[in-house]
């Protein structure tokens, strides 16, 4: 009996051990090809000094709170998201290589008028205020991080899908630069807080550049 | 799909006989690549990094003595040494006559270093340091190669991208071999030379000014030659040879 309990023991606790190799090894491997799991936070968003809502400035159409429902203002109006194009605040990167993250005082901008109000709570435009007031930058953290081998140039992709008849991979044409974000960014928009949904590793790229005929040679990203 | 899409042979045409031996091609060349500072003591180990660099030769005893000039990069060979003992496939030639290093496929061997006709490629034997005051002159568009990492020039491919998306937005539309010319794209050390000693341009295209003197001085019986040519290594940058008052002798064969 003894020894077929040992037995017993020994492919049970083999048995666990293949288990935990073969999730140890299935998250190494999504995180080698593909964005790794979202545990331990690996693969989430990162967290940011204002929790700034993509939503409620790129947004369109009413704002939902977290059950869907409407929120409105005390008098019952509904607020709604401002819609703005991509490329308010981002205003590189129909024109460089990098997007650009918007200066202190792109946001003071608007938020000289826009303040917090009773029905109106703004989470971290306090932040931002004695950012703008202390003349310090806001440390945001980057969401997507290249390797430093390559060079993206945000630039010519816009250029290139806005362009009528190159259709983007949804099918779409893109008439605005903005329209052309989403591909690799994801509904940025749509996101409490902003994430990477792509893997954006080499074979990421390279399977849009054989779909587009877009140059494959080394020296197109890397020099 | 056609992925070579482009096709240019790039190369140079230096003139020795314009070539003063004043250094600004190496001087642009250190600023536009982001090349490490080459100290006294880094000279003294022979592991100074310059991918363009003036040879000098001295010519005769004091006081009738004269200095010779040559500058030597990267010859950029269609048939180059470098590439066939690379075992990672780090350097190849690609559809635009140039011969490529891709540092993020380097493992550095140093097989293509020792390989190389011409001395022209460096290594990175250390982690290259910039002092605080020069963080911010170092180019943003070219990478830093980091310790043990092969490098060399590129004819300023960084530049060449570049011209190749100004190009492109310009004429609204994808890029054909015709559109990018000799004009769009000149790499710094081209740029910087004083005397137009260095001349950069498109042998495929027959308008170029490269064309030209290639026609006039290789192809007849102009001053042209090319550095070791007898090593079959087909160099697309040709040589000038200096036009020497002083003579006393006719030199046969190369320069």
């Amino acid at each position: 009996m003894i020894r077929i309990a040992a037995l017993i023991a020994l492919l049970g606790g083999l048995a666990a051990g293949g288990l935990v190799t073969t999730i140890v090894l299935i998250f190494v491997l999504r995180a080698w090809w593909s964005t790794p799991f979202e545990v331990l936070g690996f693969g989430g968003p990162p967290e940011q000094p204002i929790p700034f809502p993509h939503g409620v400035h790129a947004g369109v159409g009413d704002l939902l709170d977290e059950d869907g429902n409407v929120v409105t203002y005390a008098d019952g109006q509904p607020k709604t998201a401002l819609g703005l194009d991509c490329t308010y605040c981002h205003r590189n990167v129909d024109k460089g290589a990098s997007a650009s993250v918007p200066p202190v005082e792109q946001c003071i901008f608007c938020h000289k008028a826009v303040q917090e109000g009773e029905d109106n709570p703004l989470p971290g435009l306090a932040n931002l205020i004695s950012a703008w007031e202390n003349k310090e930058p806001v440390v945001w953290e980057r969401v997507h991080r290249l390797p430093d081998s390559v060079r993206f140039v945000h630039e010519a992709h816009i250029r290139y899908f806005t362009q009528p008849g190159n259709l983007l991979p949804s099918g779409e044409q893109a008439t605005v630069a903005a329209n052309t974000c989403s591909t690799c960014h994801g509904d940025v928009a749509a996101m409490a807080e902003v994430k990477q949904v792509r893997s954006l590793k080499m074979g990421d790229c390279l399977d849009c550049h054989r779909d587009y005929s877009a140059p494959t040679d080394c020296t197109t990203c890397h020099y | 799909m056609t992925t070579n899409r482009i096709s240019h042979k790039w190369g140079m045409v230096v003139d020795v006989d314009r070539c003063t031996g004043c250094q600004s091609c190496v001087v642009a060349c250190q600023a536009e690549n982001n090349i490490p500072i080459n100290t006294e003591d880094v000279f003294r180990q022979r592991r100074a990094i310059q991918w363009i660099h003036v040879e000098r030769y001295w010519e005769g005893e004091f006081p009738d003595v004269r200095a010779r000039f040559i500058p030597v990069f990267c010859q950029h060979c269609e048939n180059a040494p470098c590439e066939p003992v690379c075992p990672v496939y780090a350097t190849y030639h690609n559809n635009q006559g140039m011969n490529v290093q891709v540092y993020n496929r380097c493992v550095g061997t140093r097989y293509c270093a020792n390989n190389c006709t011409y001395n022209v490629r460096f290594f990175n034997y250390w982690e290259p340091v910039w002092p605080e005051s020069l963080r911010n002159q170092l180019n943003p568009d070219v990478s830093m190669r980091s310790r043990g990492i092969m490098e060399k020039c590129s004819f300023n491919v960084q530049r060449l991208q570049k011209a190749q998306r100004v190009v492109e937005g310009q004429q609204g539309e994808r890029l054909t071999d015709e559109k990018l010319k000799e004009g769009n794209y000149l790499p710094a050390c081209v740029q910087a030379c004083p005397t137009n000693a260095l001349v950069f341009g498109d042998f495929l295209d027959p308008d170029s000014q490269v064309s030209h003197l290639k026609e006039e001085h290789l192809d007849g019986h102009g001053r042209g030659y090319k550095m070791l040519e007898h090593v079959g290594t087909e160099p697309n940058v040709i040589y000038l040879k200096k036009v020497d008052i002083h003579a006393k002798e006719v030199v046969k064969g190369h320069a």
